[in-house]
């Protein structure tokens, strides 16, 4: 019972969370200063009627209120509305944005963690050790960079070797699939690598921090009394029981793949939703805005909650 | 090729960006066009006659000329595009209203003739129809039927593997948002063969991977290259091309006589100091690294005739600036800045963040200059929505701001340039609140004048008038910066124009071997 009151809660919380963030959305991009048709009207002998039929034409000449109930409408009914830049629908750019971020991101956040467990594990092992100062030094540095700096570093030290942006070449024609992929993939080292490690310093340190105080705790001592080799030490009783806050930071990570990278996406020209974000910025594209903060938000929100479901399966004292 | 900037849509009523428009030029038919000496010449039309008093126009069109798929394409494609445009302009065309004004209709009486009615005589006529593409009937003609609502969010990319109907010396082959466009030669192109089978354009979200790829080989020639890679491009080999482009910086001052508070700022004198305080050569060196002319009108030299040679930049002079703020009556205060009105001279400058680039460190000049004549200024950076705001402020009446700083792109015609300082043009292209009657005449009297020499003259008076009332003080013309690998030649050279810009650009490219 006490379990099912704990889901319950937490999804209640998250529907509200997502709720709120939807009227923010849509209220933080119209309180600034600025229209959204300024830029498009800004043609030779635009005239103010231009302005108003654009402007009616978005429907931004109704109350701001009457535009969020319709906003609100059009999302109940799973419309996203139609963007302003080029007058086609909004899910279907936000569908292909996230098929071509998912991938990118996906590759980079599992190095990412794969080489943040290891590092961790043996930053902690090696407490105060040459490993330890190696290998959390290296995390520390890297995670101090700024994304796109790190991102145009490798840009610049691999030019030549690895392509400097886009998804795929262009100009390379009659591919067969596996062309196609290893194309694919090659384009998609230098993005992925800068996420992984933009990213795989900040798990270094929680698993580091995480293993240090269950390595300290009097069951890893007697599984050492017992015999048992530093590996089923540290598999079996000490990173699993470690794993607790790293989990929290990975659905917080996995929440922010949907989001994309705007940066990186920006620097290795990634056609994926970062991109299309920075984009709709620039452009005062709401539609395409709120559509992008909609996915980030859900996806964040719906990850959190599957942190906070996985506690309760590996830590049962949450719920009570 | 490589381009930093953006297809936003391949629809002609939509799209705006410069690439996007550079695939239109070269997958449309337009009926004129214009040469190296920006005068119009021939392009779909072979000939044109205006007749009634400059009412009518007609043209001959190609003849036995055939769309992409194979269709005759004819005057009355032609024709029916300009009727789409006329009757749709209130809504989903009026992109194209400017262009269409004063068009009644159009008639093609036979497959090679194209007849334009205007309701009264404009100078403009033929440089406002050179800018659309001819579209295909057949294939729009479907969308253009009840509110017209379709025309606008066709998507008008190639479906199903098939190329785009296209009519121009390419087809569009294949188009990924974001990322590539992929151009083929049009066999059913009606006029000279290009050399190469096709090109493509990739679309870069950051210059310097752009750069990158350039330099590795993976692209062969490159769009608005930055100022501070040209020696660098130059030493390893490439054809750096810098021609002055059609394109200006400006320091606005707000010109509305009816501005409320710093009243100085209308006095013609003190513009006139202004001007003598701002070192346009060193703007030039510092924010364009070198690449830019230093200039004075708005109509600038790229569009041949219509440049008025004769208005030229004040010299740099602080001691002449300060002279004459002296005999204004403007004394410095203690802290060495002057007052006028019992008010401290300070005054703040809006600055679009779109082109911080470049305006920051021209900002950061003219600042300096300013301090020693006894003017302070502070900059604003806004977004552009937010600076444009800032300057119609308040409901469009252009009554609190002092000053600003922005850009123009004044194309080949003076008639889009010299329109933005209408009285009627508050809320829409002003961002200088200038209104003048006498002004406002000379416009209509050159948009009326068929006669090519008289309107010169009223092109050039306006231009004088603008130098001299400062609304703008036009501070320089950036060169546009391209370039290529040594393997390829023949790319178009239009003043004022990138490569990238004009369709001819890429019928004449061939190898160097």
């Amino acid at each position: 019972m006490k379990r099912g009151d704990y889901v319950v809660k937490r999804v209640v919380f998250a529907l509200i969370t997502i709720f709120v963030a939807i009227t923010l959305n849509f209220f933080l991009f119209r309180v600034l200063p600025g229209s959204a048709v300024t830029n498009i009207a800004r043609v030779p002998h635009a005239s103010p009627q231009l302005i108003h039929s654009l402007e009616r034409e978005f429907g931004l000449d109704k109350p701001k209120w009457e535009q969020y109930l319709l906003y609100l409408d059009n999302l109940a009914h799973g419309n996203l509305g139609i963007s302003f830049a080029d007058q086609q629908p909004v899910s279907q750019h936000i569908r292909q944005d996230l098929a071509n971020t998912i991938p990118m991101l996906s590759l980079g956040t599992v190095v990412a963690i794969l080489m943040g467990l290891v590092s961790g594990v043996v930053a902690a092992w090696r407490r105060g050790g040459l490993g330890d100062y190696a290998s959390s030094g290296v995390a520390l540095f890297l995670y101090s960079f700024p994304t796109q700096w790190l991102g145009l570093m490798l840009l610049i030290f691999f030019a030549g070797l690895l392509p400097a942006g886009g998804m795929s070449n262009p100009f390379a024609f009659n591919q067969t699939y596996v062309q196609h992929l290893e194309d694919l993939l090659r384009h998609m080292i230098l993005p992925s690598l800068t996420v992984a490690l933009t990213l795989y310093g900040g798990y270094t340190l929680i698993v580091r921090s995480a293993m240090l105080e269950t390595l300290g705790e009097d069951y890893v001592l007697t599984a050492r009394a017992k015999g048992l080799s530093n590996w089923a030490v540290i598999r079996r009783h000490a990173l699993r029981n470690a794993m607790l806050p790293t989990v929290t930071l990975i659905a917080l990570g996995l929440g922010s793949i949907v989001g994309g990278f705007i940066l990186v996406e920006v620097v290795f020209s990634w056609p994926g939703i970062g991109q299309a974000a920075y984009e709709a910025v620039v452009q005062r594209d709401y539609p395409m805005l709120q559509a992008v903060f909609l996915v980030l938000t859900i996806s964040v929100v719906l990850f959190n909650l599957l942190a906070d479901l996985l506690y309760l399966k590996l830590d049962p004292r949450v719920s009570e | 090729m490589g381009t930093d900037s953006t297809i936003d849509s391949l629809n002609p009523m939509v799209a705006f960006q410069a690439t996007a428009i550079w695939v239109h030029t070269n997958i449309y038919p337009y009926l004129l066009n214009y040469n190296k000496n920006a005068e119009i010449i021939p392009s779909f039309a072979r000939s044109w006659k205006a007749s009634d008093g400059g009412r009518t126009y007609t043209f001959h069109t190609v003849p036995n000329a055939e769309w992409s798929d194979g269709k005759p394409l004819t005057a009355k494609d032609a024709a029916w595009t300009i009727n789409t445009l006329v009757k749709y302009k209130s809504g989903p065309t009026s992109y194209w209203e400017p262009q269409v004004l004063h068009i009644t209709k159009a008639d093609a009486p036979n497959d090679n003739t194209l007849v334009v009615h205007y309701n009264k005589p404009i100078a403009t006529a033929l440089s406002n129809i050179l800018q659309f593409p001819i579209l295909p009937e057949h294939v729009w003609g479907k969308l253009a039927t009840g509110n017209g609502k379709e025309l606008k969010t066709y998507p008008n990319t190639p479906q199903n593997g098939k190329p785009l109907v296209s009519g121009g010396p390419f087809m569009l082959t294949k188009y990924q948002k974001d990322q590539l466009a992929i151009l083929q030669a049009n066999p059913h192109w009606w006029g000279p063969k290009p050399h190469i089978s096709g090109f493509g354009i990739q679309i870069f979200s950051n210059s310097d991977a752009m750069l990158s790829a350039f330099k590795n080989g993976q692209i062969d020639a490159i769009d608005d290259v930055p100022n501070t890679a040209v020696d660098t491009l130059k030493k390893a080999g490439f054809v750096v091309r810098t021609t002055p482009g059609n394109f200006f910086y400006d320091f606005i001052i707000n010109s509305n006589p009816k501005k409320p508070e710093h009243r100085e700022l209308l006095n013609v004198k003190l513009r006139e100091a202004f001007e003598y305080a701002i070192d346009r050569q060193r703007i030039v060196n510092v924010a364009l690294n070198g690449f830019g002319t230093i200039g004075a009108t708005i109509v600038p030299a790229t569009t041949g005739k219509w440049h008025d040679s004769n208005v030229k930049p004040l010299p740099f002079d602080l001691a002449k600036a300060n002279g004459i703020l002296d005999s204004l009556g403007f004394k410095r205060g203690s802290n060495g800045i002057r007052v006028a009105d019992g008010h401290p001279m300070s005054y703040q400058v809006i600055v679009p963040n779109s082109r911080t680039d470049v305006l920051t460190p021209t900002f950061r000049v003219i600042q300096g200059d300013f301090r020693k004549i006894g003017i302070s200024l502070q900059e604003k950076v806004l977004d552009p929505n937010g600076a444009f705001e800032a300057i119609t402020a308040p409901n469009d009446k252009y009554l609190n701001f002092d000053l600003a700083m922005w850009d123009w792109i004044p194309g080949e015609d003076p008639d889009s340039i010299l329109s933005v300082l209408l009285c009627n043009q508050y809320g829409s292209n002003s961002d200088t609140g200038y209104c003048s009657p006498a002004y406002d005449r000379l416009y209509r009297e050159q948009a009326e004048a068929i006669d090519v020499d008289r309107r010169v003259q009223i092109v050039h008076e306006m231009q004088a008038m603008i130098a001299h009332d400062r609304p703008y003080i036009v501070l320089n013309y950036p060169d546009v910066i391209q370039a290529y690998t040594k393997n390829w030649t023949g790319f178009y050279d239009l003043p004022g124009e990138g490569i990238f810009d004009v369709y001819q650009s890429m019928l004449d490219v061939h190898t160097t071997s």
